[in-house]
């Protein structure tokens, strides 16, 4: 018999029907009576202080209707680090300075699109350009430009994480060897670009329709900005073209389009052009990597120091936490007896960096699994057999961070040792690389400062049997809307056509933190659960009831048949049931609660996934030109939910993943973004995907709802790295800077054969 | 944002003719627009009229005869070369070209005398069209001239064509005896526009060894399609062996003058030229061997 | 400045609009007609997002002027299926959960409708070529490929709205 009914089943998308016919309404959609259109000028300048801003000749403009600036706002420093004030550094419409190129600096409301782009040319500013600085490295050097007056050499945040004694481990290891990466940025590229649409009415509520990864955060984040009350304002989501953590921080269109319509009380529509996409939102940090790593001579791992400096461009955003978690997953997955990490983030005159699909965990296994492959190669010992001695395992404790309970990363190593076998010989500059990862779960610290427990959910069960359920998780495309439907129709015993699922409103559902770090399976998922238990159980109390059975037997509901576990034909249904115990409460429906927050549960996850991911490449000698043929992941995200999402987000991963590592860049000039547009950043295309193989692992993990963990955002950890050592393999050439372009490696392969 | 601007829909050439006459100090001319109309949305094109010749059927066609070779209309759209069983059969390279071109939305609306008259060094049909002997014929109202490829293109997005001018028709003659012509370009993301690349058209003399004349075009490597003169100098009256096609790829690499920009340095794209005029030299000139037989 | 009269007929139904010339046909799809279904991505014409038929051809609706559509024939996402009844490749999108985000799956679904009617048969090469143009930033394409071969080998017959 099959161990569940519901979860890990094939089913359709509960979102199916409304993408497929185009019936999804996004906020790319959303279109009101009266509303206006907005457009937000932007900064040309890296560093500058703004003198004044002349927005006479745009007012004036028939067809525009107000035209703001930073003088128009509280001028509130606000950040998603709310927890610490002195990391809230961003006013969004600035005041007095400008610090990267795209700033906004104004912004327009007009009754269309091209009219308001029109008086975007009439606003004069004028502005006093600053000496700026690009680089980390440089940034932080004595006297170099100061971005933010409380930033001593520009110096942001700075982590620490250490145990054990490195200094004296490494005197203990056979073989040490150091070496320097550089990780460049990337662009998350949603389809649907950041967009708003703010309506202000006259009893002082503010509604906005925003693309967001989570709802809650910005309605808060406007209470923050705008001196409404946070429940005055309501954020509607209901779908989301994409979000990859690019959408969890309050952004110019949100912002600028609530200012303009609590001007106007008319709403307000501001979509960022794909180029304002590129150029003024949020990016992949990057990152300036030193490892030095000492091993035994059998490959037993001893001991690891790492040091980073990050480009954290002009303002604090979500760059504190990929600055912690680089350096925590940089020991992932292995056991390292001791480790030491310094971290630097470091403000520059670029646009800011923050989280992206990964959050620094991508950047630590690049570097881990490249110089993990050249040690291996050093010491003559086997690939997988050096990963394998030094794996983590469940039960492992990272020394005052995590306790690892479920881990089935040995047996990860196993399945791709066995398909790398398979393969057999490579031909000649053809390679397959391998890179192991772990992720974590959904995050632990409270840096927003919420009083709300981190996850929760509310259900009512109707008197046809239809289950409402409340949930505050963000659907963006990974697919909680049918993860959370599945987990709570396995837990209920009912079918997820039984559900009636209701999210992205702020005014109607619980509190969630959004859909970041990889949390929403786990702890959206949890309070699900809880919410489903308690429902089940009030329904149980009916049966039992009405039933009478002997004390001594458990009852349960199974595909909506209300039954005795041991007595499974012995039972009643479900709607039956249902009717009879609404009528037996005064006519009330069954409501349920159910949350969940992390307590005790170390410094970063209460649970983490790991995998093994290996990339058959083949490269052409003659011009360096990488092409991917296979890609194979071993990963254990302990129970899985919905096997359709599962290898969705495994696939998109890889695609997302591998274009970090050989497609996408954002080379800048003096803090000038060079390709702001889908012609020149190259995404992969269907032809540039390679046959995927997914080979589940299952472990059970005692955390998640059923066992699980996540499985999306820790699956772009390891491509870059595999695709890294898979050139490695095939050429004899490691490519420390990414991306690994076809220039850089055919470089590397001359000089190398020079060399020689 | 698009600019407003008069609209002119022209059903047949005269019309079109007569109206691009009549506006000549501010027009463009527009038929599929696939890359007229992303300039005019980023306000980089904002003519005062604009004709639209998409109407105008009498410049849609493709045409074979045995002497005169293969005439295409300016209207023509990419797809339909793609699909013409007539150039499959008698111009393959052709069709190997569109497959590469951009997307097949792109190739379904947009059309090859707009492709050419946008004047981009980074166009397929260009390098290959000037490898193929090909020559235009431009018409105005007053008058109608034709022109060789080599002399249409002249800089980046600036072609040979004056005020009043519109892009008729293209014509390939007959590919000569013992001749074979192979294009390619390189890129990363497929069908993306070339980094650099090359065209090359090998004719064999009646021995089928020896090379009687070469045509190597270079695409992307120079404000406009270029014409590698000093390396065709080189190749022609040669037996093909590696020295021969090292020392091709080596002028042509010289001959170049490639801009470098985010996607490739000015060294790498020289190494890509002859990397490409190599591989495009050697397989001309072996399907032109094969010819022979 | 002159508007035009623009005669079109979108997913079956017949309309008479006046429109500026400049009106991208995505525009008056969306704005005028609220066929909101096809969405746009970028301003390069590179995301294909924007993907219909006109006159039986997939285009990027951003990319083709408004009156040069005039007297055609439009079907966009909306016109796939038929009342109720989806069309084969809508069924296996939602057998292969061969979308996420859904901001790129009509213009997916436009240009695998287009594929599937001129070439029944496609192998993974031709269904790759043939979707080439479509960006997707969620599903790494793979799902999409699976959906449109499971089509090609016969396991979705009939339904929803054969008139391309």
């Amino acid at each position: 018999m099959a161990k569940f009914n519901v979860i890990n089943t094939p089913i359709h998308n509960v979102d199916g029907i409304a993408k497929v016919t185009g019936r999804a309404e996004y906020t790319f959609d959303v279109s009101l009576p009266q509303m206006l259109y907005g457009k937000i000028l932007r900064s040309p300048h890296p560093h500058a202080k703004i003198i004044i801003i002349d927005t006479t000749r745009a007012k004036a403009l028939t067809g525009v209707k107000a035209v703001v600036t930073g003088q128009d706002t509280l001028g509130v420093k606000q950040g998603i680090w709310r927890r610490y004030k002195e990391l809230c550094d961003e006013e969004i419409l600035a005041k007095e300075k400008v610090r990267y190129i795209g700033e906004p600096v104004a912004a327009v409301a007009a009754v269309d699109e091209d009219t308001a782009e029109e008086a975007m040319d009439l606003i004069e500013v004028e502005y006093e350009p600053l000496p700026a600085v690009f680089e980390p490295l440089e940034a932080i050097k004595e006297g170099a430009p100061l971005l933010h007056e409380n930033a001593e050499r520009n110096i942001n945040v700075t982590r620490h994480i250490e145990w054990g004694d490195v200094d004296e481990a490494f005197k203990q290891a056979d073989y040490v060897r150091e070496d320097w990466f550089r990780c460049s940025s990337q662009a998350h590229v949603c389809m649907e670009t950041h967009c708003a649409v703010s309506s202000f009415s006259p009893d002082g509520k503010l509604t906005v329709w925003t693309s967001t990864q989570s709802h809650y955060y910005i309605k808060v984040l406007l209470s923050d900005v705008l001196g409404l009350k946070e429940n005055d304002i309501r954020v509607i989501s209901r779908y989301t073209g994409g979000g990859f953590g690019s959408k969890f921080e309050l952004d110019s269109a949100q912002f600028c389009s609530a200012v303009l319509s609590m001007k106007l009380c008319k709403p307000v529509k501001i979509v960022l052009t794909r180029e304002e996409e590129f150029m003024a939102t949020k990016r992949r940090t990057p990152m300036f990597y030193y490892l030095r790593s000492g091993v035994k001579k059998d490959g037993t791992f001893l001991a690891k120091e790492c040091r980073v400096f990050t480009e954290g461009g002009a303002y604090t955003a979500m760059g504190a936490t990929a600055l912690y978690l680089t350096g925590f997953f940089q020991s992932f997955p292995y056991v390292w007896p001791s480790y030491r990490y310094d971290g630097y983030r470091v403000y520059t005159s670029t646009p800011p960096t923050s989280a992206m699909r990964g959050f620094g965990a991508p950047q630590a296994t690049f570097c881990a699994e490249m110089q993990i492959e050249l040690i291996a190669k050093e010491l003559g010992i086997d690939r997988i057999e050096i990963r394998r001695k030094n794996a983590m395992y469940a039960g492992y404790e990272v020394p005052g961070q995590a306790t690892i309970q479920s881990c089935g990363l040995v047996e990860c190593l196993d399945r791709v040792e066995e398909w790398i076998k398979d393969r057999g010989k490579m031909p000649p500059y053809s390679g397959i690389g391998i890179a192991a990862y772990g992720f974590m779960s959904g995050g632990i610290f409270n840096w927003f400062d919420t009083p709300y427990a981190f996850s929760s959910a509310v259900i009512q069960v109707n008197i046809d049997g239809k289950v409402d359920l409340f949930i505050g998780s963000q659907d963006m495309g990974q697919g909680s809307n049918t993860t959370m439907s599945m987990i709570c129709a396995e837990e209920l015993g009912v079918r997820v056509e039984d559900i009636r699922l209701h999210m992205g409103d702020t005014d109607k559902c619980p509190v969630d933190l959004g859909a970041w770090g990889s949390r929403e399976t786990l702890m959206q998922g949890n309070a699900v659960k809880m919410a489903a238990a308690d429902a089940k159980r009030q329904i149980l109390e009916y049966a039992a009831a009405k039933m009478s059975p002997n004390i001594v037997y458990d009852m349960d509901i199974k595909d909506r048949w209300i039954h005795l576990i041991a007595r499974p034909e012995r039972g009643l249904s479900y709607f039956d049931a249902v009717k009879e115990a609404i009528r037996g409460k005064d006519g009330q429906p069954i409501v349920a609660r159910g949350h969940y927050t992390p307590h005790r549960k170390g410094m970063i996850s209460p649970a983490y996934s790991f995998g093994v991911q290996a990339v058959e490449a083949a490269v052409d000698p003659e011009t360096g030109k990488v092409r991917l043929k296979n890609c194979v992941t071993a990963h254990d995200c302990g129970q899985v939910i919905n096997p359709l999402g599962v290898q969705g987000q495994l696939e998109g991963a890889i695609a997302m993943a591998a274009g970090y590592g050989f497609t996408e860049d954002l080379p800048m000039d003096d803090g000038k973004i060079l390709n702001p547009n889908l012609v020149d950043y190259k995404i992969l295309r269907t032809t540039e995907m390679p046959e995927t193989t997914v080979m589940e692992v299952e472990t059970y993990e005692p955390e998640g709802p059923f066992g699980a963990k996540e499985a999306g955002e820790g699956l772009t950890n390891p491509t870059a790295g595999a695709l890294g050592n898979a050139v490695f393999q095939a050429t004899g050439v490691s490519i420390k800077d990414l991306p690994i372009t076809s220039e850089k490696v055919l470089s590397a392969i001359r000089a190398k054969k020079t060399k020689k | 944002m698009i600019r407003d601007f008069i609209y002119i829909k022209a059903n047949t050439l005269e019309e079109a003719l007569d109206s691009i006459d009549r506006h000549k100090e501010d027009y463009k001319i527009i038929c599929g627009g696939q890359s007229l109309l992303i300039l005019m949305r980023q306000g980089l094109v904002a003519p005062e009229y604009l004709i639209d010749i998409k109407n105008v059927k009498e410049l849609d066609y493709i045409r074979y005869d045995k002497k005169d070779g293969l005439r295409i209309g300016a209207t023509t759209t990419h797809r339909a070369i793609e699909s013409s069983l007539l150039v499959k059969e008698k111009y393959p390279a052709l069709i190997d070209m569109e497959k590469n071109l951009a997307s097949l939305q792109t190739r379904n609306w947009g059309t090859i005398g707009g492709n050419l008259c946008h004047g981009d060094p980074a166009g397929d049909p260009g390098p290959l069209f000037m490898a193929l002997n090909g020559s235009v014929k431009i018409a105005s109202k007053q008058k109608t001239r034709t022109l060789p490829l080599d002399e249409f293109f002249i800089d980046y997005f600036e072609t040979a064509l004056k005020e009043g001018e519109l892009l008729c028709e293209i014509h390939l003659p007959p590919i000569p005896l013992r001749t074979a012509v192979a294009y390619e370009k390189f890129n990363i993301v497929k069908n993306d526009q070339g980094i650099v690349s090359v065209a090359a058209s090998i004719s064999l003399e009646t021995d089928g060894l020896t090379s009687k004349d070469a045509r190597i075009v270079l695409g992307a490597a120079a404000p406009a399609p270029m014409r590698a003169f000093e390396t065709e100098k080189l190749l022609i009256g040669k037996t093909l062996s590696s020295g021969l096609l090292e020392k091709a790829g080596e002028r042509a690499s010289e001959e170049a003058d490639p801009v470098p920009d985010v996607h490739a340095s000015e060294e790498y794209r020289r190494h890509l030229v002859s990397t490409l005029t190599k591989k495009m030299v050697k397989k001309a000139w072996e399907d032109a061997k094969v010819q022979v037989k | 400045m002159e508007k035009f009269l623009l005669r079109i007929t979108v997913n079956d139904e017949y309309h008479e609009l006046y429109i500026k010339p400049k009106k991208l046909l995505v525009e008056v799809l969306r704005d005028e007609l609220g066929l909101t279904g096809t969405k746009r991505g970028c301003n390069t014409g590179a995301c294909h997002a924007c993907t219909i038929f006109l006159n039986g051809k997939t285009v990027k609706s951003c990319s083709v002027l408004a009156m040069q559509a005039d007297g055609a024939e439009v079907r966009t996402v909306e016109g796939l299926a038929e009342g109720a009844e989806l069309s084969p490749i809508q069924r296996s999108f939602l057998d292969h959960g061969a979308y996420q985000c859904g901001f790129c799956t009509s213009g997916m679904l436009l240009s695998a409708t287009a594929l599937l009617a001129e070439n029944p048969t496609p192998t993974v090469e031709e269904i790759k070529e043939g979707l080439h143009g479509n960006l997707c930033r969620c599903t790494g394409y793979n799902s999409i490929i699976r959906a449109v071969k499971a089509v090609a080998e016969g396991k979705y017959k009939g339904g929803g709205n054969g008139e391309i």
